[in-house]
């Protein structure tokens, strides 16, 4: 197997981090004192992590197939301030900053914080829509004539379709975004403890052999989608429903269930599961999963990828599995904000830059060097003329050519839009099937049950987050006894302590 | 003229004062007792003390709080007592080599701990409230020694020897003499490791004890957007906070005698 991917990676973005700060002063004297009139500047809130911050070592030159060398030097949005003038003949410089998560984001924009371009999760960008702070794309950044629009040319063709088919208000989602990284979630597992069988079902979060050895996410989201998924699991798996001619809108509907009955549910279910389960985690689950501390993890593909890759370099095997029941499909994507473009001083060149810039990301170049830092999948699928990415996927996960035993691969739903497209077939080792490659894209069929999770509307999103806090924090009930009357003996003790000083007081008073 | 130069050197805290801590606290204030449209409002509050779980989840990091501190009262007191006391040759190292722990970062110290503990435990999760309890004695134990040390070290010896003189054996000399007389040590350390244990909980998501504590729950409010709920809840703590302040240091100036004061000692 190729060796490949961004292991040293985080570290080396920390150390390159600290090396900005240290001459980032200096350099910040320079831009002041360099800016001209015809300057601007573009704010830029992006995830923590989420774009190629460059200083690859000269080793990690990946050269592809098709002759593209894919090397990042500086960071992307610094070659984007160079690519711009050359392209354009104007100065922009790009004022990047980073988000934990979407609620920080949120939380930020609401306190004043003006950017132009940012990159939030899907239901965060509908709930941006439905609020009216999104600028709409203009006209010419879908004009597939001008080939400087990398988007609208090399997004594939998956990607448009959910981004078309999806409304806010009556108005497609694709108007407003336009897609970065995507992925789907499911069960990152262990398959010497665990059967596939058994980690293909949400249920297993609920399943006593593995109790506290299986971990979820610690955020209502996902936790909640897990426990739909396990409420609903006789009807979601029903052969009936599932063949269906309307199961994606059906599923979509249930998968989406906010009713109050449904909330309870849940929560009495996610109270039960608490008791079952190892740790509610974000990050640890990865390491944990390597360690063997757990066995099965509730996760995202990228984090999946980026876990199985690091269980290899140990020699010990993990896969992952999309429960039957159905999964979330989730992608981020880059809108801009009226807020950020209105204004500034010359709104229709700050447009211009915003979606200058959402086309340089898109540019299959660029979009390999995300995916090769960031470790998650791009919306990005190039054209037959520039089969970069698609050159990448091979690179990584195709097998050598000598290797006899190889199982076809089809991704021409993505790459093309249509399934069976011959060149968009990977040759992958079998073990390839059911581990990264299929993480990363999963098959054509698996992405039939995955659905979006909207956003939930002020109502709903109140029950959620109580729901939640109900079930992560401490059942009164559940304080035993003895702890009950210890309290009461400390509580006698200390009144008995104060009434013999107070009255030994008032005796030498006397 | 040399007087009004003096108070000017408080100028800078004063400023970072207001700035840093007064101003934060109106803000707090404001979110607390207001709703949504900025109307007055005790909503917040009742919602807190109507619910089992948010009232739980007080009570959780209340008696989280109070184990870690008596724990850590336990096993400082002796070791403090030892290093004040004791006729030791390499002293200075010996503290040295409690107070050390404190130089590495303690996010780094919790994960040695967590591997420690999963080697011991086997599986964390069965565990969840004494691994907590052990990650947080393990994070603050040298906050109650040195306190209690430096009070001992300062100890007036003449009292000891006229204990002895007057005919008290060593136990009584101890429980009569250096106890009392260390009572502001204690309350100070009781203070440096009862507050933070009540809302470190990046202690208990390290761990893997996936309970809300008072600092989490706020957090989990915040994330929701509900920043009234969350600021009152802070407010709560705080006033909590404020009357056990009161509380022990009116206890300390009785015990100790007036004039030698707890932490807050007028």
């Amino acid at each position: 197997m190729k060796l490949r991917r961004r292991t040293h990676k985080r570290l080396q973005a920390a150390f390159l981090a600290f090396a900005l700060c240290l001459t980032g002063s200096g350099a910040g004297a320079g831009t002041v004192f360099a800016k001209s009139q015809d300057e601007i500047v573009l704010r830029v809130c992006n995830w923590e992590e989420y774009m190629d911050m460059g200083g690859w070592d000269e080793e990690e030159r990946i050269v592809l197939d098709n002759g593209v060398t894919i090397f990042g030097e500086k960071p992307l949005y610094e070659d984007f301030e160079d690519w711009y003038f050359e392209t354009y003949g104007m100065r922009v410089r790009v004022e990047y900053s980073s988000f934990g998560t979407n609620e920080d984001l949120y939380n930020q924009l609401n306190l004043g914080d003006t950017y132009d371009l940012v990159c939030p999760s899907e239901y965060m960008i509908m709930k941006l829509m439905a609020e009216d702070r999104l600028e709409p794309y203009s006209e010419t950044f879908y004009d597939k004539n001008n080939e400087r629009n990398y988007y609208i040319n090399n997004v594939s063709p998956f990607i448009n379709q959910v981004m078309n088919e999806n409304e806010i208000n009556g108005e497609q989602w694709g108007k407003y975004a336009a897609g970065y990284m995507w992925g789907i979630t499911g069960v990152l597992y262990n398959p010497e403890k665990v059967s596939q069988d058994e980690a293909s079902s949400w249920k297993i979060f609920e399943n006593e052999r593995f109790r506290r050895q299986v971990a979820l996410k610690d955020n209502v989201r996902d936790s909640y989608f897990a426990a739909l998924g396990i409420l609903k699991a006789d009807m979601l798996t029903d052969e009936a429903f599932q063949n269906a001619p309307d199961y994606a809108k059906r599923l979509e509907e249930e998968m989406n269930d906010i009713s109050q009955t449904t909330i309870d549910a849940a929560q009495e279910l996610l109270e039960r599961l608490m008791d079952n389960i190892y740790s509610l985690e974000t990050d640890s689950g990865k390491a944990d999963m390597v360690s063997g501390k757990i066995v099965a993890d509730y996760q995202w593909s990228g984090d999946a990828v980026y876990a199985m890759d690091q269980a290899d370099e140990d020699d010990f095997e993990l896969r992952f599995s999309v429960p039957k029941e159905g999964a979330n499909l989730w992608f981020d994507g880059w809108v801009m904000l009226k807020d950020g473009i209105h204004k500034s001083t010359d709104s229709a060149r700050q447009k211009h830059a915003a979606e200058a810039f959402v086309n340089f990301m898109s540019r299959p170049d660029n979009a390999v060097r995300n995916m090769y830092y960031i470790g998650y999948t791009s919306s990005i699928a190039g054209t037959k003329d520039n089969d970069t990415v698609f050159s990448y996927i091979d690179w990584c996960y195709g097998a050598e050519d000598d290797t006899a035993d190889t199982v076809a691969y089809p991704l021409g739903y993505f790459f093309s839009g249509v399934s069976e497209d011959e060149d968009y077939i990977i040759a992958a080792p079998p073990e390839q099937v059911d581990r990264q490659l299929f993480a990363q894209y999963p098959s054509e069929d698996t992405l039939k049950r995955t659905v979006v999770m909207h956003y939930f509307d002020e109502a709903a999103s109140k029950a959620i987050n109580k729901m939640w806090i109900n079930v992560r924090c401490f059942d009164i009930a559940d304080v035993p006894m003895a702890a009950w009357l210890a309290m009461l003996a400390v509580f006698l003790l200390l009144v008995h302590k104060i009434y013999a000083k107070v009255s030994v007081k008032n005796v030498t008073v006397q | 003229m040399q007087l009004r130069n003096k108070k000017m050197l408080c100028l800078p805290y004063g400023v970072f004062l207001i700035c840093f801590v007064l101003a934060p606290l109106v803000v707090i204030i404001y979110y607390a007792l207001t709703n949504g449209e900025g109307r007055f409002t005790l909503e917040n509050l009742t919602g807190f003390f109507e619910n089992p779980k948010t009232t739980g989840t007080l009570l959780y990091s209340f008696g989280i709080a109070v184990v870690t501190t008596s724990v850590c009262l336990l096993l400082a007191y002796p070791i403090a007592y030892i290093l004040a006391r004791g006729k030791m040759k390499h002293k200075s190292v010996v503290l040295m080599l409690f107070i050390m722990p404190m130089w590495i970062n303690f996010t780094l110290r919790i994960t040695a701990l967590k591997e420690i503990l999963t080697v011991i435990e086997g599986n964390l999760s069965f565990h969840p409230f004494l691994n907590t309890v052990i990650g947080m004695t393990y994070d603050f134990l040298p906050f109650m020694i040195l306190p209690i040390y430096t009070t001992l070290l300062k100890l007036d010896k003449s009292l000891l020897e006229a204990a002895s003189d007057l005919g008290a054996d060593s136990v009584r000399t101890f429980f009569q003499v250096t106890l009392p007389l260390s009572v502001p040590g204690i309350i100070s350390g009781i203070f440096m490791v009862f507050l933070p244990s009540m809302t470190n909980y990046v202690v208990l998501d390290m761990l893997y004890n996936s309970t809300y504590i008072m600092g989490s729950l706020i957090g989990a409010y915040f994330a929701a957007y509900d920043w009234h709920g969350g600021s009152m809840i802070a407010l709560v703590l705080l006033v909590i906070i404020l009357v056990f302040t009161l509380f022990t240091n009116r206890y300390s100036d009785e015990d100790a005698g007036n004039g030698r004061g707890g932490v807050l000692g007028r």
